[in-house]
């Protein structure tokens, strides 16, 4: 059966459009609408595509002998990417065009559902938001088992809700449980996973994903749900829809409410079982015109946005760089063994090398427990799982390093070990491979000196958990090869994390930002407040761990290190409370050593506060949670204000960015500088002075000009 | 001399082992495959060798698991060899280590590539258990009726001892022509060369002693092994066969496994152990080392494989050598001689055969009989070792022998370069 192709509407193909019609005749009359934008690798659904859907749908209708559509995109790797958000971002004064805007689409995708004729989605590619509400809106969907194919509805990410019919339908097509965990969680599964939940219909290799979907048509029939779906929805929506709603306000602790507006809308919804959508469609417009006018939503579409130019730019870098295959990974502990899993999880031919056999023993270990663990979680699966573990070759001498592209090393913090490190990799390596270190707070200029190419040295800093943080520190030495730099940033962009380009300056940016806030935290646990206290109130801030807790998986001696080097380099506004000290002498190092400020009853059970650790404090009266938050939370703003000020990465954005993904500083928020925005420079200065903390330079200026770090800030 | 030394010299540039350990026990839970992979990744690390370069990959493995039917191709593949170069399985039972290397010998005199990344590899411990015929007959029935009644049939047809199945090491250590295990082999010799059960023991003790000596030198052949556990992993470093508490009572104490007449002499402790491990070796022409800048442990300079009576298979190093001795080979010009330790009694047989190998030059870091016998790996292993040694006592000639089940022998005349 070859498809051919007849034009009835030539009409419709003249100027720029961003759907191609196509009439095929055989095994009935069916329209093919593929969706190729012009000049662009993805599809959006912006007004004009939603207007042309509007117009074909209009000749769709009005063709008496249809037998089915086709939606299918002609892109390598999208599908349809999803709605165009650019109205998110704008002020309060675009609400009427943004009802306007998800009017359109709701009524435009209710005329695909209401066709008389089968209709299926065919999808490769992203099929994200928008992409697969359209999909929803069709009888049967059908995607390619391909790596890029990703099927979901992420829209509370991005602090609004699917709203498009999303939030109604996928209730309805897969039930709630189910619909709940895909849509709260803004979950993307591939299409095989997506099959088992019920997303989709079917999954057939690419080469075959027209002819399947022709074949679905073929049969003529429209799809049905099954008839008890709709009145389990509404029995589940009575029985856990409290449950479900008291739980994710715990959890978010309501700090995002798009979370709770997308239940709130599923539930209602579902309570209506297949009845008439219509009520649950305007539920979920006024639900985004809601969301869209707090500053949370706007925040997180700008952290969303910040993300994407960070990894725009590193893509630019990368062109013509051909892709890492082999580094060398100096040290086996945490951190050198969790790069080292990531980078061979990522294709990357890794040998791991440390001093003895224990220890790269110790290394092995931690790798096959994070494959072990990624197995567990599904992200992936047990053959890819052993393709990563085959790809680390580990040694335990000083093996030759002649293979390597790059070298990373991740030895003790020491730099008089790391000088004489390096040193030596200048014999072990070719001239050309690049050497980076993965030091948190140590100069990595001086490093670099060690070797005989300082020029090709530079600093590339993960963080703990590797595999859980986007973000790597790229640090180049002053006088660095700007070539160096384009090669670290296709580095970084090649695992998937989102590189941020730091100066060579102690603690760079996310320690030095961080470490004063935990210090603050460390002092006020000292002075009195209990651990929970801390915690808690940098919890309900958004924070997605306590500062005491954050210390404690850090590591109370390696925060204790990082915090003396800050601490010398920085005198006027750093000290380490000589409490930490006794505590890591006492051998309560955190997590690793089973107590810290917690106690940690082993791999099942939650932490406790550890009073032991009480005994280490100087004690004093509790500050109030208010000002304990506003001493942690200005400490930071203050720091990420000189940062900026010193200019240790090139704008306000890549602070916020840094901030956000490397600290996980609250994303609803929009970063450190943003916040410092909503609050205003002046209020935070007068905050300040009133706890005895001296402000920035920076901060006061502003505050006394009514300055703001972002021009646009808004709100 | 002969024609041997005017082709392309074939050098073994490097090697590295797993440790090998007795069967069921740190490496048992890792598959044929897995073993000769690590000791690849391990070697190429250290050789920093680009496998780009390899022409072919030659691993020996006598059962290769069902899960990797051309094992060598499994673990080329695994240990981040490019696609484009291809692999075999090679198996001359307990010479299977032994083929690899003289496979990429003959490979390079016949200008069939310049580069062979070579060796073995065993998992005793995870040889199958297989189903006989009759009842394998019946599994597959029940696999292929449809409709109720029929497989109620098929299952009826099932009896308690079609469930007992036959342990495969059983089979695979059993000759089929003449239908004696190995040990009933060594028991032959034993009488027929009327080698006594303490002068067997004392050979299995000094084993022992030799391998606990050796242990620093054998640590340099062997590289770590990283066998995953649920909480993580283990670290293996070393062979866990040489037994320090070994003595000549406890030898003395062990009951005849395979004569139980009451007159056998061939038991447990004067056998070679049951083990797990895999030998990775580089193989090349002398010019290409060169130009890789690399140095070369030694020279295969040549090689004999000959036949013998399967019942009296211990003696296969004998015909082997005799072979090489035709061509130039001199027993008394050689520093070191390795013959694999399959089974005391059978070691002695053959010396008592060759008549000019002194103890001295035996088997100096212990054989098979303290540090195991994964039999495909085995003869990769004695040439590693002995090259080692070689190369340490600034030794010229080495020799590395060993007997084969089915009737046969080998024998690799090595020299330093």
């Amino acid at each position: 059966m070859q498809p051919e192709a007849i034009n009835p509407f030539d009409s419709l193909k003249a100027g720029s459009q961003a759907i191609q019609e196509k009439w095929i005749t055989e095994p009935g009359k069916i329209c093919v609408l593929t969706f190729d934008k012009p000049n662009s690798s993805a599809n959006t659904l912006d007004r004009a595509t939603l207007e042309e859907l509007a117009r074909r749908l209009d000749q769709i209708e009005a063709s008496p002998d249809i037998h089915g559509v086709v939606f299918i995109s002609a892109k390598e790797s999208i599908f349809i990417a999803g709605a165009d958000f650019e109205l998110l971002t704008k002020g309060p004064e675009h609400r009427e065009l943004l009802a306007e805007y998800l009017e359109l689409g709701q009524r435009v995708f209710n005329r695909i559902a209401a066709l008389k004729v089968p209709t299926v989605a065919a999808i490769h590619g992203a099929c994200l938001g928008g992409g697969y509400e359209l999909a929803l809106a069709c009888d049967y969907r059908i995607a390619t088992p391909d790596k890029r194919t990703k099927i979901g509805l992420p829209e509370t990410k991005l602090g609004i809700i699917p709203a498009w019919g999303g939030s109604t339908r996928l209730p309805r097509l897969v039930g709630i449980p189910r619909a709940l965990d895909l849509i709260l969680g803004g979950k993307t599964p591939n299409a095989e996973r997506a099959l088992r939940l019920g997303m989709i219909d079917k999954v057939v290799p690419r080469e075959w994903l027209l002819r399947a979907a022709l074949q679905v048509i073929g049969r003529k029939t429209k799809a049905h749900l099954p008839f008890w779906r709709g009145w389990g929805n509404r029995i589940m929506a009575t029985t856990i829809g409290g449950k479900a709603r008291a739980e994710a306000l715990r959890r978010t602790r309501g700090n995002y409410p798009a979370t709770i507006a997308a239940l709130d809308v599923i539930i209602a919804g579902a309570g209506e079982g297949f009845g008439d959508p219509a009520p649950s469609l305007a539920r979920e417009r006024k639900a985004v015109s809601d969301l869209a006018a707090n500053p949370e939503c706007r925040n997180l579409f700008r952290v969303f946005m910040l993300q994407e130019h960070a990894r725009k730019v590193a893509k630019e870098a990368a062109r013509d760089v051909p892709p890492v295959r082999r580094v060398a990974v100096i040290g086996a502990g945490v951190m050198g063994a969790a790069i080292a899993q990531w980078l061979s999880a990522k294709g990357i031919e890794v040998l791991l090398r440390d001093v003895d056999a224990s220890r790269v023993g110790a290394g092995m270990g931690r790798i096959t427990k994070l494959y072990a663990d990624a197995v567990n979680h599904r992200s992936i699966t047990p053959r890819e799982a052993r393709d990563g573990m085959d790809r680390i070759s580990p040694v335990a001498y000083e093996a030759p390093l002649k293979r390597a592209e790059w070298v990373i090393e991740a030895a003790v913090e020491k730099l008089a070990i790391k000088e004489q490190l390096f040193h030596g990799l200048d014999a072990q390596t070719l001239p050309a491979t690049l050497l980076a270190t993965n030091t948190s707070a140590l100069p990595v200029a001086r490093i670099a000196a060690s070797t005989g190419r300082p020029g090709r040295v530079l600093g590339l800093h993960f963080f703990n958990p590797v595999h859980r943080m986007p973000l790597v520190e790229v640090v180049i030495p002053e006088g660095g090869d700007p070539d160096v730099k384009r090669r670290a940033l296709a580095l970084v962009q090649q695992i998937g994390k989102t590189p941020v380009v730091v100066r060579d300056t102690p603690g760079f940016l996310v320690n030095r930002v961080l470490l004063p806030y935990l210090m603050q935290a460390a002092a006020a646990f000292d002075g009195g407040a209990s651990v929970e206290a801390v915690d808690t109130v940098m919890l309900d801030f958004g924070m997605p761990m306590g500062p005491l807790r954050l210390a404690d998986e850090v590591g109370l001696d390696v925060a204790l290190e990082v915090a003396q080097t800050l601490a010398a380099a920085y005198p006027d506004r750093m000290s380490v409370p000589p409490f930490l000290a006794k505590m890591v002498e006492a051998g309560l190092l955190g997590r690793k050593s089973g107590r810290g400020f917690y106690d940690y009853p082993g791999a099942k059970g939650e932490p406790r506060t550890n009073w032991n650790a009480l005994n280490f404090r100087t004690g004093g009266t509790a500050p109030d949670s208010v000002s304990l938050r506003d001493r942690m939370v200005y400490r930071m703003l203050d720091e990420a204000a000189r940062c900026q000020d010193e200019k240790v990465v090139a704008t306000a954005e890549d602070v916020d960015l840094g901030m956000v993904l490397g600290a996980g500083f609250p994303p609803f928020r929009g970063g450190p500088l943003r916040y410092a925005d909503s609050l205003g420079a002046e209020s935070i200065v007068a905050g300040m002075k009133a706890l005895l903390m001296e402000p920035c330079a920076r901060l006061q200026t502003m505050a006394a000009q009514n300055q703001k770090f972002y021009e646009d800030a808004a709100d | 001399m002969t024609s041997l030394q005017n082709g392309e010299a074939v050098v073994i540039v490097d090697g590295v082992r797993t440790p090998f350990c007795k069967a069921g026990t740190s490496l048992a839970s890792l598959a044929a495959d897995e073993l000769g992979r690590q000791a690849v990744n391990a070697l190429l690390a250290k050789t920093a060798l680009d496998p780009g370069l390899i022409d072919e990959v030659i691993f020996g493995c006598v059962s290769q698991p069902a899960e990797s039917t051309n094992i060598a191709r499994v673990i080329a593949l695994r240990a981040g060899v490019p696609e484009r170069v291809p692999a075999l399985t090679v198996s001359r039972n307990c010479a299977s280590g032994f083929e690899a290397i003289t496979e990429a010998y003959t490979r390079i005199r016949a200008g069939r590539g310049s580069v062979f990344l070579v060796g073995g590899t065993e998992s005793m411990s995870q040889v199958p258990f297989y189903f006989r015929r009759d009842a394998a007959a019946k599994f597959n029935a029940l696999a292929r009726s449809k409709s109720l009644v029929q497989r109620l049939s098929a299952l009826e047809a099932f009896r308690p001892s079609d469930f007992k199945p036959t342990p495969g090491l059983k089979l695979g250590l059993t000759d089929p022509v003449s239908g004696l295990n190995m040990g009933a082999t060594a028991e032959i010799l034993a009488r027929e060369f009327d080698i006594t059960r303490e002068a067997q023991d004392a050979f299995a003790l000094r084993s022992h002693q030799r391998a606990l000596a050796g242990r620093e030198r054998l640590a340099a052949e062997i590289c770590p092994v990283f066998v995953p556990t649920p909480g993580g992993s283990k670290t293996i470093v070393e062979d866990n066969g040489p037994r320090e508490n070994q003595t000549t009572t406890a030898l003395a104490g062990l009951k005849p496994v395979f004569d139980r007449s009451g007159f056998g002499t061939v038991t447990a402790g004067n056998s070679s152990q049951i083990s797990d491990g895999a030998v990775a070796l580089l193989v090349m022409t002398q010019q290409r080392a060169d130009e890789l800048g690399l140095t070369p442990l030694g020279r295969l300079v040549d090689f004999a494989y000959a036949g013998c009576d399967p019942k009296r298979m211990g003696l296969g190093p004998v015909p082997a050598i005799r072979a090489l001795e035709t061509r130039g080979f001199s027993l008394a010009d050689t520093d070191l001689v390795e013959i694999n330790e399959a089974f005391a009694a059978q070691v002695l047989a053959v010396l008592e055969q060759l008549r000019e190998v002194d103890e001295g030059r035996l088997n100096v870091n212990g054989g098979a009989i303290a540090l195991g016998h994964p039999v495909g790996a085995t003869g990769a292993r004695l040439v590693l070792t002995v090259l080692l040694e070689l190369r340490r006592r600034g030794g010229r000639q080495a020799l590395a022998a060993l007997c084969v089940g089915g009737g046969q022998g080998g024998a690799l005349r090595l020299e330093r370069i």
